[in-house]
């Protein structure tokens, strides 16, 4: 294959997220996708994606890596830390050095710093009055992430929260509170099915997820109805 | 009088948590006189929860005073103890002496277990000798595995289990995953299995899923009577 410029992969990554958008999708599968997007073209070390629940609280939907050491992370920061403060004031939170601000949020930043990770970036998923959560992009390396990934992931952004929030006016009747709802439920089976699948391949969680995620994609079913026919043993990883 | 084996089967799960009727099914849908049920064990208080007749309850109390009976046997064995002829047996001196005068002829006890739990026993008796035969032992120990699950429930309600973050939800719900792989079991059974541990090791149900998910905690598989579905 040929090795494409990261502005070529940008372009592959639009292209790719607006056909998804065109032929319909899956909530679930369009946030994995946009994390991973991230993965592949920013100067970042990890991303997930917390969605609001019904009550409000924010829940890792989505992640890059799927050890429970980095979720954790991203829970606490959910918690009390800039993915947080960027849902509730629907701004960009840009924190450098997490070290500076560590009396601000000490529970996020104690675990976050033990990981390795030492900047933040924390992008609201909103369009004008509706914010459905927040995409978080962590970085190993201290500073302020570029201006090019900066527009770049605010654009990927944009994209898949207008995309699922579009959907809605334009076919379906279910509201998006339910529909974003659906996505976190789907969760749980995702996560038994990590369970089934580190259980009888002997794998770590994010090892099983990877799996998991590999082959949803390979047969191009959407993760959750792959976990759920895991979880009912009716196919094996 | 006598009742299909669904009909039995349909009673108890629709009981909807009233745990004092769980031993009237098995009266309906065998030929036996009389059926009590109880906990004891490691995990729950020794109790006759449900009997269908003063004799049944009087059957149940005997053991629990003497610390002997075919109910013991039963679930320390987590076998069915059947006892066609009671008259003729040397098994249980003392309670055959406390049941001297009662109109007891036959008796049958079987576990209440559910995966590495141990929660009780069914005890049935007849007024005349009689046995079981393999249908009516394999359709009591089906019956016996719902009624395993309704009283753990009942026992497990309403204790706060500790998992109120969505970390450690998901913590738990990774554990459910790996559990059911381990049992050979729904989702559901798996979830009430890591409940019940932590219930009966007074932890939060997120220790016991880490415990789960690090390998520090397996379970075997369920028995064929065990993993029947509800």
């Amino acid at each position: 294959m040929i090795e494409m410029t990261r502005t070529e992969r940008l372009f592959d990554a639009f292209a790719t997220l607006a056909d998804t958008l065109v032929a319909g999708y899956d909530v679930l599968d369009l946030l994995q996708s946009l994390v991973d997007y991230c993965h592949d073209l920013l100067d970042i070390d990890s991303a997930g994606i917390l969605l609001a629940n019904a009550d409000g609280e924010l829940e890792v939907v989505a992640s890059t890596n799927e050890a429970n050491t980095l979720v954790e992370i991203m829970q606490l920061d959910a918690d009390a830390g800039p993915c947080l403060e960027s849902f509730r004031t629907r701004a960009v939170v840009s924190v450098p050095d997490i070290d500076i601000r560590s009396d601000r949020w000490p529970d996020f930043t104690d675990v976050a710093a033990a990981q390795g990770i030492h900047s933040v970036y924390a992008i609201p998923l909103r369009l004008r009055q509706t914010t459905i959560g927040t995409l978080n992009l962590m970085r190993e390396q201290r500073g302020e992430l570029n201006r090019y990934d900066i527009r770049a992931a605010q654009a990927l952004a944009d994209v898949a929260t207008i995309g699922i929030l579009q959907e809605r006016t334009i076919r379906d009747a279910s509201t998006i509170r339910d529909q974003l709802q659906q996505a976190l439920s789907s969760r749980i089976i995702i996560e038994q099915a990590k369970g089934v699948v580190a259980e009888t391949g002997k794998l770590s969680m994010d090892v099983a997820f990877d799996r998991i995620r590999s082959h949803a994609r390979a047969q191009q079913i959407p993760l959750s109805e792959l976990a759920r026919q895991l979880v009912a043993g009716e196919i094996r990883l | 009088m006598a009742v299909s084996f669904q009909a039995a089967s349909d009673a108890l799960c629709g009981s909807g948590g009233r745990i004092d009727e769980l031993a009237h099914p098995f009266v309906r849908f065998l030929p036996v006189s009389g059926a009590s049920i109880s906990t004891f064990g490691s995990l729950l208080g020794a109790e006759t929860v449900s009997a269908t007749d003063a004799r049944a309850g009087r059957v149940d109390e005997l053991q629990f005073d003497l610390g002997e009976g075919p109910c013991w046997d039963a679930l320390i064995t987590r076998a069915p103890v059947l006892e066609p002829d009671f008259a003729s047996t040397s098994s249980w001196p003392a309670f055959a002496e406390g049941l001297r005068g009662e109109k007891v002829a036959a008796i049958f006890a079987f576990p209440l277990t559910f995966g590495p739990l141990d929660i009780g026993a069914v005890d049935l008796y007849s007024t005349t000798p009689m046995s079981l035969s393999p249908l009516q032992r394999q359709q009591t120990l089906a019956l016996s595995a719902i009624v395993s699950r309704i009283l753990l429930r009942h026992a497990i309600g309403g204790e706060e289990t500790g998992q109120t973050t969505t970390y450690s939800r998901r913590l738990v719900h990774q554990a459910t995953g790996m559990a059911l792989a381990q049992l050979g079991t729904s989702a559901e059974d798996a979830y009430l299995i890591i409940q019940a541990r932590a219930f009966a090791d007074n932890r939060p149900m997120r220790d016991v899923a880490e415990d789960i998910i690090e390998r520090r905690i397996r379970f075997g598989p369920l028995t064929e009577a065990e993993g029947d579905q509800l």
